[in-house]
């Protein structure tokens, strides 16, 4: 039965776009609607960020384009395929990580990646090799053959990370893969996740921690209760102004200087008083810092207060309250 | 094997490839977890050691019997017993018990407990279909399960070293106690992929397995009570008591222990046939209507009839129903020892692997992706 969809494997891989798109898909259990009329394209060789608190309906938007789940209306298309009629093809070019981590505990790194090898019908003289490439590339070759329950959670995590890059998908759907990773291994995957898009996977990550997306994603989608809220790219996101914080040996010199260029600003009671204000885009901070350096103020510090990206979700959060 | 890796090369990519080879590799995956598993271990050595116990202690209370009834003045012990039959007999009750016991543990949890984990969900990703899935647990949990009954052959195989049995007896014990197995399996499996949580699918599987082994055996008895009807039969005239001789020369042929005669009557009787299929699905009964036994119609003596045949005889007498045993009924003599050719088992296991694949069958819905209706309080990942 699945042999006929095996004749159109050559055609369909030509697709120009290979990313993955769903359209106008809700998905209720029961009386609780997790996700409604939901938007998301990733486009292939772009890190897509998919970005919501908590129970916004991220994890069942992924689950859905991993075609776990089937959505209750809208369709979902994986480089043109529909996940319901060409099952076995989709599901060899979508590669999904968990937000739970599910290892079977008492096989070895090397052992689980077989396994999930073998499950992808991957050709089995090439399986140890791939396996060995993997465990490489996410740093576990020294552990290979260690069970899995003794490795700490960022060591399972990345192990998790190789067993959906283990039939080298085209679509990489992650879901929350930076919580429990400290910051070394955070910039590892941040580092990765480039690389991977950069070989033209369509990677999606979702995350709530939104400063570390600034550096890796492209574009965004926001969602919260079920809906799609905004969808930008990380440039727009900049460009729609973002709030700069800005601290002076004289901080009332500095407060004086503002009031006198006609800017609103606030004060900021961090551990360090700080002056607070939106500034629309580079060339307005270029700007600003430039006077106040004329002007003889002694600046300290100016920087960003917050990732563009945040400054779009806090937007969208004092919106939807 | 080399077909298939022929296949792949050709389409220059995956295939989603045959079924078996899907299932096998769930097999390994599962008997891996498994055989690294100390608890299992833990469970075949206890086993092992009971079994053990209790083969010991039948045959060491079979000789204190025989020890006592020696002393008794004028005893002649009966001519062609061992113990075989009778640690035989014990030995694969008791390892019947066990096994119904043992196979909702290794099985109720297979797909739940890989959703509690977060695993299933990994596998169900793969290209890997539902039933793929689902039949790999199962043949998993079977075999982990046929451990068990590989551990205790040993015991059946002494039953029949020290006399009385034949090596068939063994063979068609294990093989039936395995499809017994089986059938649980199957029934905790298919169960633990429709509930939620691993708990409360093997305390269904436990109340399941009850059910057969107990719950036939009430519903069979308060079933009898509704199955009040009436047979014509005519006046059974008994002949004179004879006293049992142990001689054979004057053994003559034994039945028919009596004529009928007179007219036909409306009598009442039980139409136990209407309900016998309930008791055919207890596992004892398949189990114990399966071995064969020797045709005893010919016999007078059933003092060493052992507790397989009267399980088999009792059951047949249920299915064969008034018709087939009521004294006289259409006027005709009954006989007294059904026959082996009328098994009752194949309607049992029938009736038993009807359920388990009812069970795997939704089992299989529940684990379709993608998925359109969750249990209540499960996620999927």
């Amino acid at each position: 039965m699945p042999m006929i969809s095996e004749l159109s494997d050559g055609t369909a891989g030509l697709e120009p776009d290979g990313g993955i798109t769903a359209h106008a898909v809700s998905r209720s259990f029961g009386t609780v609607h997790a996700v409604e009329h939901m938007d998301f394209h990733a486009p292939a060789g772009k890190v897509t960020a998919l970005i919501g608190p908590n129970g916004a309906g991220k994890t069942t938007l992924l689950l859905m384009l991993a075609s776990l789940l089937a959505p209750d209306q809208g369709s979902i298309s994986v480089g043109g395929l529909d996940p319901r009629r060409d099952r076995a093809e989709v599901r060899s070019r979508v590669g999904w990580m968990p937000d739970t981590l599910g290892v079977w505990e008492s096989l070895t790194a090397r052992e689980i990646l077989t396994q999930m090898a073998r499950f992808y019908r991957l050709p089995a003289q090439g399986i140890g090799r791939r396996v060995a490439e993997l465990l490489e590339r996410v740093r576990l070759d020294d552990l290979a053959d260690q069970p899995a329950r003794v490795l700490s959670r960022g060591q399972q995590q990345r192990l998790s990370l190789a067993r959906a890059l283990i039939h080298d998908p085209s679509v990489l759907l992650l879901d929350e893969p930076a919580s429990g990773l400290d910051p070394g291994s955070r910039v590892e995957l941040r580092l990765m996740l480039r690389e991977l898009a950069a070989e033209g996977k369509a990677v999606v990550v979702s995350s709530h921690v939104l400063s570390e997306l600034d550096e890796i994603a492209d574009g965004a989608v926001f969602v919260n209760k079920g809906r799609t809220v905004r969808q930008q790219t990380t440039e727009q996101a900049a460009a729609a102004g973002r709030r700069y914080a800005v601290t002076a040996s004289d901080m009332e010199a500095l407060a004086a200087k503002l009031a006198g260029l006609g800017l609103a600003f606030r004060r900021e009671d961090g551990r360090r008083p700080a002056l607070s204000l939106m500034l629309g885009g580079d060339s307005d901070a270029e700007r600003l810092l430039r006077d106040l350096v004329l002007a003889g103020v002694g600046v300290t510090s100016f920087a960003p207060a917050t990732g563009a990206l945040e400054e779009t979700y806090m937007s969208l959060e004092g919106e939807l309250r | 094997m080399s077909h298939a890796t022929k296949d792949r090369q050709d389409t220059g990519g995956r295939t989603t490839g045959g079924y078996l080879p899907g299932i096998r590799d769930v097999v390994v995956l599962e008997l891996k977890q498994r055989l690294r598993s100390r608890g299992w271990y833990i469970m075949l050595a206890i086993w092992f050691v009971l079994t053990g116990l209790v083969t010991w202690l039948t045959w060491a209370s079979w000789n204190a019997s025989q020890e006592a009834q020696r002393g008794y003045p004028g005893y002649v012990a009966p001519p062609d017993t061992g113990p075989g039959s009778m640690i035989f007999e014990v030995v694969l009750a008791f390892v019947l018990l066990f096994a119904l016991l043992v196979a909702p543990a290794l099985s109720a949890n297979a797909v739940n407990g890989d959703r509690a984990g977060g695993t299933l969900a990994i596998l169900q990703v793969t290209l890997l279909r539902p039933g793929q899935i689902l039949w790999g647990k199962f043949v998993a949990a079977w075999a982990a399960a046929l451990a068990f009954l590989v551990a205790s052959t040993p015991f059946l195989v002494i039953g029949v070293a020290l006399g009385g049995m034949t090596p068939g007896h063994v063979l068609v014990a294990l093989l039936m106690l395995a499809v017994e197995v089986g059938v649980v399996c199957a029934i905790g499996v298919g169960i633990s992929a429709l509930a939620g949580r691993p708990l409360f699918s093997i305390v269904v599987t436990y109340l399941a397995v009850a059910g057969l082994a107990v719950g036939t055996l009430i519903a069979f008895g308060l079933g009898t009570g509704l199955t009040q009807g009436t047979i014509m039969a005519n006046q059974a005239q008994y002949r004179a008591y004879e006293p049992l001789s142990r001689e054979g020369g004057q053994q003559g042929p034994i039945e028919p222990e009596y004529t009928c005669s007179g007219p036909l009557q409306e009598q009442s009787a039980m139409r136990t046939e209407r309900v016998a299929w309930l008791i055919a699905m207890n596992p004892y009964v398949v189990v114990a209507d399966a071995i064969p036994y020797e045709d005893r119609s010919q016999e007078r003596n059933y003092s060493s009839v052992g507790a397989i045949e009267t399980i088999s005889q009792g059951a047949r007498y249920a299915m064969a129903g008034p018709e087939g045993t009521f004294p006289c009924a259409n006027g005709e003599v009954k006989p007294r020892y059904l026959a082996q050719s009328t098994p009752l088992w194949p309607l049992g296991l029938g009736l038993q692997l009807l359920v388990a694949a009812l069970l795997m069958w939704l089992g299989w819905r529940a684990l379709r992706t993608p998925a359109r209706k969750l249990a209540r309080g499960t996620r999927i990942a």
